[in-house]
């Protein structure tokens, strides 16, 4: 499938503004996730401005798709996509971190269009889980007997996150019991916070485990919208299992002079500034 | 003294998670949001029916508590009220950040079973004895937090639970426990239920130890010492009130769990009479060691929560009164 030129201009477009913004929110904080942050802004873009729906004009709309941020700390991106959407006024983004903010440290249900209070890792793609699971109950049903399920739930974890042995329990049960409206976006950038990926513990190659597990999977290139689309639409026509997105990505992506090194959590100083913002301009 | 509403002699015993199936099959069909989790728990009667009459109401993940509670969590933010049921030692132990983070730091409507909890499981051994389940929940905001003593008040929990908007946990003990109470007796959350009235001493009891306290009662009765003996079975919000008054009204108070006396309802307690009013206590409960196989008799003599300690433990106490 190919999309249209002015749909994919738009989505990059869209997201080098929240990676502006975000940039901007980190500076403004003293501190924060780049790295993570920045590896699935594309997939938070694609998602927030295109494939989910949703309205941040009604946040607790029922029938709203969710999108669950698993891995919390990376909250920049999805902070600017949820205000660049409507959810809030811009004027939160300054106040990132601090006393009193709606947008705290991991994303929590405080900030309008956040469904998930984050920041334990491993337990985002159970929640969503249930989630979906709610959208199944009483659903009406096709012909074949399978529950139309009244909305989606959009998981995104990390590499390292995967580590923790509860996201393999959600695995097992999603597959158990053919929750084909989640899909889980993992956003492989082959880091995690102290080291590569494969140097702390190596469990890859990512895409077989889910496999293993049951799951529909599929690998995409997590920078490139084409495919990201592709897949997310494909998600929605193939019935029976849940889905796992194996988004292979670059830490940092978006600002060349940081790009694939390790910066997790840091500061954003003058000149890491002036080289982003020339970079995203 | 014992009141109106307390059965003499004691009605029949049951254990309470059959009680509480037995509210439920009434509940789960009244309110179509209720949904059954299951951590490779036996349903009993309530998630048998829901199993075949609703079966998308019902979920077993399997040995897997963490995903057990976190699911909850999501289909609580997806407008259910699920009821989850393992073992409550891997409930608090594997999935404490679960309870704590998922389900409590955003108040979410999921009703925690935390069965077979306390010392009396009593074949079971040291691994699945709990110790510990009050101390660690009773620290955690937005929870509350129930330990039912007998059957009927089991039903008033778990209707309780539906009508509570917010995290709730309660505690179930494995054996059968004697009824304590009259169908109609004063049920309201928050507030210790007066089983007898007296003026020597205040026995405070939670769970399965009401029954042993009740005894505790009748033996000291007969060398006519006269205890008020209270069914704390909110422990979070806890009646402090009761607690003080009772400081008040008979100087001295002994605390009764089958778990542990560090930082449980024994602690507790000793919180609220160090902060609000003097009063010597002594608290009958675990005393810092895992537990072990045996038989709930022979496990009530060696952790000395038997209905014989808790009147000696009284008798001590009363020793300690401000003249």
């Amino acid at each position: 499938m190919v999309y249209q030129a002015e749909l994919l201009n738009d989505l990059q477009n869209k997201a080098k503004t929240i990676r502006r913004e975000s940039i901007r929110m980190i500076k403004a904080a003293g501190l924060g996730w780049v790295g993570g942050s920045f590896s699935q802004a594309d997939i938070v873009t694609a998602l927030v401005f295109h494939h989910m729906k949703h309205n941040p004009k009604d946040p607790n709309w029922e029938g709203r798709d969710r999108l669950i941020v698993s891995k919390a700390h990376c909250c920049e991106t999805v902070y600017a996509a949820l205000g660049e959407a409507g959810y809030f006024s811009k004027a939160e983004f300054d106040k990132y971190g601090k006393l009193g903010a709606i947008l705290q440290a991991h994303t929590e249900r405080t900030a309008p269009g956040v469904e998930y209070s984050g920041g334990s890792l491993g337990q985002g793609l159970s929640f969503a889980l249930g989630e979906a699971l709610s959208a199944r109950i009483g659903a009406p049903k096709d012909a074949s007997g399978r529950p139309i399920p009244r909305f989606r739930v959009f998981c995104i974890l990390g590499d390292g996150e995967c580590n923790e042995g509860q996201v393999w329990e959600a695995v097992m049960a999603a597959a158990h019991y053919k929750v084909d409206n989640l899909v889980a976006i993992v956003d492989h950038n082959k880091y995690q916070s102290g080291a590569k990926v494969i140097d702390r513990i190596d469990w890859t190659p990512v895409a077989p485990k889910f496999a293993a597990f049951n799951w529909d999977t599929v690998e995409v290139d997590g920078h490139d919208f084409n495919q990201i689309l592709g897949v997310l639409e494909r998600a929605d026509k193939t019935p029976g299992k849940p889905h796992a997105i194996i988004a292979n990505t670059i830490k940092c992506k978006g600002v060349p002079s940081l790009e694939n090194k390790n910066v997790h959590f840091c500061a954003i100083t003058d000149e890491i500034y002036q080289d982003a913002m020339k970079a995203l301009a | 003294m014992k009141q109106s509403y307390v059965r003499d002699p004691l009605g029949e015993a049951k254990p309470m998670y059959n009680a509480y199936n037995e509210a439920m099959t009434d509940l789960f069909k009244k309110n179509d949001k209720i949904v059954l989790l299951y951590g490779d728990f036996p349903r009993g009667a309530a998630g048998e029916m829901a199993t075949k009459e609703y079966p998308d109401r019902v979920y077993d993940v399997g040995i897997a508590e963490a995903n057990l509670i976190t699911v909850a969590a999501g289909l609580a933010a997806g407008g259910k009220i699920p009821f989850t049921h393992c073992h409550g030692i891997f409930a608090v132990g594997r999935a404490y950040n679960q309870i704590r983070q998922n389900v409590a730091f955003d108040k979410f409507n999921v009703k925690m079973m935390l069965l077979n909890t306390g010392m009396l499981w009593a074949f079971m051994g040291g691994s699945h004895q709990t110790i510990e389940e009050i101390t660690a929940l009773r620290v955690i905001p937005n929870l509350v937090l129930f330990s039912p003593a007998d059957p009927v008040e089991t039903k008033k929990i778990a209707q309780a639970a539906v009508s509570h908007v917010g995290p709730v946990a309660i505690r179930v003990a494995n054996p059968a426990v004697p009824t304590i109470y009259q169908d109609n007796f004063p049920f309201e959350v928050g507030k210790a239920v007066t089983v007898t009235e007296g003026k020597d001493a205040t026995i405070i009891a939670t769970g399965i130890s009401v029954a042993d306290a009740l005894k505790a009662h009748d033996l000291l009765a007969k060398e006519n010492i006269n205890v008020r003996l209270l069914d704390m079975h909110t422990l979070k919000p806890l009646d402090e009130a009761a607690i003080i008054k009772a400081a008040k009204d008979t100087g001295a108070i002994v605390t009764v769990e089958d778990t542990s006396i560090l930082g449980g309802l024994g602690g507790a307690v000793a919180e609220v009479i160090a902060e609000n009013y003097l009063a010597p206590v002594k608290r009958v409960g675990i005393k810092d060691r895992f537990g072990q196989s045996g038989t709930i008799d022979e496990l009530k003599e060696v952790y000395e929560i038997s209905a014989s300690h808790i009147a000696a433990a009284v008798k001590a106490v009363i020793k300690r009164k401000k003249k």
